[in-house]
């Protein structure tokens, strides 16, 4: 029973009808995925297309078409689509290897062998003696687009058996991408990590903002900092304005740098499983407490991302909160840098006096102080506690992965390029023809595979011979 | 670049006469014609490439202009080496009009090279893209005639195109070009997804241009499924390959204008 259901189950999986509507299924689901707004049902382009298609928006919910690439109907064709390519991948196998033997075997056929095995016969012309038969069809088959060899009274043209593994190469390597994929998915992290310039931080998941991390991610393994050393607002390389571009480095457990580089678009870092690049960047502001006595207590460094959308084209990427020694928060101070105006927006850039509104506000969220400050100022907090402005800088936000499938990932798709190639490039043809005398006459006899690749057919090839031959074919297809 | 274009739409109708009036000459002639059409493109995308530093790969009318010169040359070459397969510029040099015809209606202006584009990359990804669909331009102009040939069923039209190879060797190359243009179109995304990784830090991120490119190869991958596990042959699978043509045309050159996409930078529009 085991095996039937095994053997059934195989069938079904290997079964072109399965894969060919997978793929379309597939297709028509991405198509349908570009039309809709993809994301979570809070976001706001989610809630407008639903709001505004209230009739279909009930179905595309229930489908999970607003999450379409992690929906279960889409991973669950995949995964079908993996395990038909994985029956169909070793289907090709076998099926490369009978023609592979057979490709050899007739590499080493001669008159015999092929008298004993032939698929096509045709009776030549009586006036024409046996080297002019191989001569003629060594003549029109050139003409068709087949090169043949003559040795030992036999006419072939047979591919290299390397030539039939394009296909399973292919399946197979298409396969084991979808396996790295899925591998990477679940050992990578993937984080957004903010560093002014000049800090430091370890590469671990607190020094995240955002941060992804598979299952089978190893922190433990992850003995690394990221510092950020220089910020270039505006660089050019080689002519091209690269944009604001941060230089990086990653330093090892002992403090030594293991990679240095400026990092700006298709100028990613690379060390060794891990990749940094730098999506986006702002402004920083550098704060520094001190008490009654004006002696500094503590130094807080906080992170402004730009936005149109607020009053003066910053907000803080989040509060700083004081707390008392049992951790109670006594003080939020939000601060932001008011931007130099273009026209109608705000200039994404640092102002050209620089300078920061400190608002002050108690947990309740009662304002209790908001104070424009240049660099140097300060602001009062209570108690003669002293808030004061250090200066204003930049920040980089970078974007780290660490991934070690992606060299593996490259390396899958160039072999599924080369299986493909193969496939494409490689004729994969057998050819074999002698001459055999008998009571009817003088004949061909042919044995004649094209499989893939081949310029002509085998009813072009037929035709043709007959009516060079100057006589009718026996013999049919096979 | 207008010289070109008449060239080309003179080529066209020399092969439509030809192929209609059963004047071979003419056919061959359209051929020439269609490779003289070249000289003056190569030329005008040269000086433009010289004058910009770039080659044609940013913008509606250098990336219609690129697909336009690898169909042609891809068209030429494969008449040249096969004589044979003349007529199928019937099919092959109409979409080339149509896509120069585009060229010259969009905006001609001068883009540079952005940072977020300043990558070897984009040589590699662009020209596997116009290799492509190239290819399966050619595979469109076979099935075309393939299919006029098979509806005339014996009658004036096959009698027109008799000068084409067999039917079934047409529908073998149909194959062979859906196949070749599979192979490239596949290396497109590769090395799109490579560029990716390198340029954003992902090598795949479901964007509207990546969705429909694998779709496209899906399409694609369908049709050799049917033609070489299925057995499919003839009509029904020439006019797959017809109707996939306007969906291959669409991914490379309408998904910016219709969807908010992050390769918009390459039509020189705002990246979504």
């Amino acid at each position: 029973v085991i095996r039937r259901v095994w053997r059934g189950a195989a069938r079904f999986l290997k079964s072109v009808g399965l894969v060919s509507g997978l793929l379309a299924f597939i297709g028509v689901w991405s198509m349908a995925a570009t039309l809709i707004p993809q994301g979570d049902v809070a976001s706001r382009d989610v809630a407008d297309w639903a709001a505004s298609h209230p009739a279909v928006e009930p179905l595309v919910a229930a489908l999970g078409l607003h999450q379409a690439f992690t929906a279960i109907t889409f991973l669950a064709c995949v995964f079908v689509l993996a395990l038909s390519m994985a029956m169909c991948s070793w289907q090709r196998t076998k099926a490369a290897t009978g023609r592979a033997r057979t490709l050899r075997k007739a590499r080493r056929a001669d008159e015999s062998s092929i008298i004993g095995d032939h698929d096509l016969e045709i009776v030549c012309d009586p006036a024409l003696s046996a080297s002019e038969v191989l001569s003629v069809v060594s003549g029109t088959l050139t003409h068709l687009g087949i090169k043949t060899k003559e040795r030992d009274g036999v006419l072939a043209a047979v591919s290299s058996p390397l030539s039939v593994w394009g296909s399973p190469i292919f399946h197979w390597a298409l396969l084991a991408l979808m396996v790295v994929i899925l591998v990477g998915s679940l050992q990578r992290s993937d984080g957004l990590m903010a560093l002014t310039v000049g800090q430091t931080k370890v590469d671990a998941p607190a020094s995240y903002g955002r941060l992804r991390t598979g299952p089978l991610h190893d922190w433990s393994a992850v003995h690394r900092s990221i510092r950020l050393d220089a910020f270039e607002p505006d660089f050019r390389a080689e002519g091209i304005d690269r944009g604001p571009t941060p230089t990086v480095s990653v330093l090892d457990e002992a403090g030594n740098v293991i990679q240095k580089q400026r990092i700006y678009p298709n100028m990613m870092l690379h060390a060794g499983s891990l990749s940094i690049n730098a999506p986006a960047y702002g402004l920083s502001a550098t704060l520094s407490i001190a008490d009654t006595s004006g002696a500094e207590i503590a130094r807080s460094v906080e992170i402004i991302d730009f936005s149109q959308a607020a009053p003066e084209g910053t907000v803080p990427v989040e509060p700083l909160k004081l707390s008392d020694g049992a951790g109670n928060i006594l003080l939020l101070i939000s601060v932001t840098v008011p931007l130099d105006r273009t026209g109608d927006r705000f200039a994404e850039w640092m102002p050209n006096a620089p300078t920061a509104r400190v608002v002050v506000t108690s947990p309740t969220g009662e304002s209790l102080s908001d104070s424009v400050v240049s660099p140097g100022q300060g602001v009062s907090l209570s108690d003669g506690v002293v808030l004061r402005l250090v200066d204003i800088g930049w920040y980089a936000r970078l974007s780290l992965v660490d991934d070690w499938t992606t060299p593996v990932l490259y390396a899958t798709m160039v072999i599924a390029m080369i299986g493909l190639a193969i496939t494409l490039l490689f004729r994969q043809q057998l050819l074999l023809a002698t001459v055999v005398e008998g009571p009817e006459g003088r004949r061909l006899v042919a044995k004649l595979r094209l499989w893939r690749n081949t310029p002509t057919s085998r009813s072009e090839i037929t035709s043709e011979l007959t009516t060079a031959l100057g006589n009718d074919a026996k013999g049919g297809t096979s | 670049m207008w010289v070109a274009l008449t060239l080309y739409a003179a080529a066209t109708v020399m092969f439509i006469f030809g192929v209609t009036f059963v004047r071979e000459k003419l056919t061959r002639r359209a051929v020439f014609v269609s490779a003289l059409g070249l000289v003056p493109q190569i030329a005008a995308l040269g000086v433009r490439w010289a004058r910009l530093g770039h080659g044609p790969y940013i913008g509606y009318y250098e990336l219609a202009n690129a697909l336009t010169l690898c169909t042609v040359v891809f068209f030429v070459v494969a008449a040249w080496r096969n004589p044979r397969l003349s007529a199928t510029g019937m099919g092959i040099m109409p979409v080339a009009v149509l896509l120069l015809a585009g060229a010259m209606l969009a905006s001609k202006a001068d883009m540079p090279i952005t940072a977020g584009l300043a990558s070897y990359w984009l040589f590699v990804h662009v020209a596997f893209a116009n290799l492509a669909f190239a290819a399966l331009a050619a595979s469109f102009g076979l099935a075309v005639v393939f299919v006029i040939r098979r509806r005339s069923d014996g009658g004036k039209w096959a009698q027109r195109l008799k000068k084409l190879p067999p039917q079934d060797v047409v529908d073998e190359l149909t194959a062979r070009f859906v196949l070749a243009g599979f192979l490239l179109w596949g290396i497109m995304i590769a090395t799109g997804a490579i560029w990716a990784n390198e340029s954003w830090g992902r090598y795949w991120s479901w964007d509207p241009i990546e969705t429909w490119s694998l779709i496209v190869w899906f399409i694609y991958a369908i049709y050799l499924h049917l033609r070489f596990r299925l057995r499919w042959r003839g009509e029904r699978l020439a006019w797959f390959a017809i109707v996939a043509m306007p969906i291959t045309l669409f991914c490379l050159l309408g998904i910016p204008t219709v969807f908010k996409t992050i390769h918009a930078g390459y039509m020189g529009g705002v990246e979504g």
